[in-house]
């Protein structure tokens, strides 16, 4: 039993519990998972907006000519290239491959970046970045100190708009500015975990109360609502999005994953580039595949998936799909049962359920 | 919050109304609100002998999965269809159409003795929250 008391609260931590939300221990925070309902919560941010607290995840600062080079010799996507302002998704990996954390980096100017690491991570990757930190790059990290309010769905940039100093149409997908929010510095992204348009507001802890309240009553009229982690969890696996320790983890590497898109192996030199190689080229890994199952209990992380009677896999994730209807997951499979269309079977309670592998994402929001 | 009277509540959060030889029993307003969107159920077979207290069923939301647990023992002798097609059902009406199954119990007298009034689990259910 994990001890409430130990964890950390967020700055939100009073306004969760003034809309009676259900809190749960999450990588060391205790965080809200549900407020009223997470189907409720999960429909809003397809359909309106909701918002999010993501305080729990640590904001890395990294400021130096050489920071974009040493992130490069750490993570599989490139960095060092990446345009001012703009954003990116990438995978620290270790010497097998495997993933220390996956992240967003974000470039600010030429000597500036932030990397937004996992909760769950936050302390290992805190370590092994100080670990290998050169001269000449200062290393800031706001985990705990800034707040960041995520607020997703179709709604987002009109509910933003008045409380920004910039013009939001300008503020692409995956980039971000630093402006004002609310009379705040901040930094404003256009990135999210849900599969839907949307903003991460990153600012100091001070200011976040006042920015969550003022975004939710801006909303109100408009059903936008707050929502935890249980519909967010919901939204990124119908968005085929991976959580570290499900569909990645230090022994799943990104090829695993279906992240091939996201490994550079045209840079020289990264950590775990050669067994990521060798994996890639001899193409006999088990794989990461999307499960979907029509009826029967929903698919969940640890059950046995069998194909042809023979195991060969299990469930990472799973949920009731409320947009797709059915439940959907993913699995960590052999490859001869990874084809899309693939008829495999699912064990649960020692019973076996028909379910179907298929391509992810599971769902992709209409431009 | 007052719980429903006429009807018995386990500490599993189940609750049973005794009619005649047959008792209905059902999950708590509180269960409901605690597991939060219900979206599969999993109930006895009609026919089956069930021991008071034991795991019959599983109720599951969109993040966990629940035993079920029955207040009486006997024979299920029905089972609510509505329920597994439409489980938000036990979340709306957790004490009526949302019902789980039915039961005949042949010694009802001796297995109420281990069931609680309704104030009785309101008090219970009053110290879980604190």
């Amino acid at each position: 039993m994990v001890n409430p008391a130990a964890q950390r609260q967020t700055v939100l931590y009073d306004e969760h519990r003034a809309l009676a939300a259900r809190m749960v221990p999450f990588g060391g925070f205790s965080m809200p998972v549900q407020y009223e309902s997470i189907l409720k919560e999960h429909d809003a941010v397809r359909k309106r907006a909701g918002l999010f607290d993501l305080s729990h995840m640590a904001q890395y600062f990294f400021t130096g000519a050489d920071a974009g080079a040493w992130l490069d010799g750490l993570t599989v996507n490139h960095v060092a290239n990446m345009r001012h302002g703009q954003a990116r998704y990438n995978v620290f990996t270790n010497e097998r491959g495997g993933a220390h954390d996956d992240v967003i980096v974000y470039r600010f100017d030429d000597e500036r970046w932030m990397v937004v690491v996992n909760a769950g991570n936050a302390e290992k990757m805190l370590a092994y970045l100080r670990e290998r930190l050169p001269a000449g790059v200062e290393f800031v990290s706001k985990h705990g100190i800034n707040a960041n309010i995520a607020l997703q769905g179709p709604l987002s940039q009109r509910l933003l708009a008045p409380f920004a100093d910039v013009d939001l149409a300008g503020v692409k997908y995956y980039t971000s500015r630093e402006c004002v929010v609310d009379g705040a510095p901040a930094i404003l992204a256009r990135t999210g975990y849900t599969g839907e348009d949307g903003f991460e507001i990153f600012v100091d802890g001070e200011h976040a109360p006042r920015i969550w309240r003022a975004l939710l009553q801006a909303g109100r009229a408009d059903g936008v609502i707050a929502c935890g982690l249980g519909a967010r969890d919901v939204l990124r696996l119908e968005a085929g999005m991976p959580l570290y320790g499900h569909e990645l983890s230090e022994e799943i590497t990104p090829v695993q994953a279906g992240l091939a898109w996201v490994v550079k192996f045209d840079k020289p030199a990264f950590v775990g580039r050669e067994p990521l190689e060798r994996q890639a080229r001899a193409d006999q890994y088990a794989r990461i595949v999307g499960v979907k199952a029509a009826d029967g209990p929903p698919l969940r992380e640890g059950y046995l998936v069998k194909h042809e009677d023979l195991p060969l896999g299990e469930m990472r994730s799973g949920a009731p799909s409320p947009t797709l209807g059915g439940n959907i997951g993913t699995a960590l499979v052999a490859k001869q049962a990874a084809a899309p269309g693939t008829r495999i079977a699912v064990e649960i309670r020692a019973r076996e359920y028909p379910a179907e592998v298929v391509a992810l994402p599971f769902y992709k929001r209409a431009k | 919050m007052a719980q429903p009277q006429g009807l018995l509540y386990s500490k599993e959060h189940e609750w049973a109304k005794i009619e005649g030889d047959v008792a209905t029993i059902g999950i708590t307003g509180y269960a409901q609100e605690s597991l939060g969107d219900i979206v599969f159920v999993e109930l006895p077979r009609i026919g089956a002998r069930i021991d008071q207290g034991g795991n019959v069923g599983v109720v599951e939301s969109v993040k966990a999965v629940s035993d079920l647990f029955t207040p009486l023992g006997g024979e299920v002798v029905e089972v609510n269809g509505a329920i597994e097609e439409d489980p938000g059902l036990v979340n709306r009406e957790p004490f009526g159409a949302g019902w789980m199954f039915k039961v005949k119990v042949a010694d009802a007298a001796a297995q109420r003795d281990h069931l609680l009034d309704p104030e009785a689990y309101d008090q219970l259910i009053q110290q879980a929250e604190h």
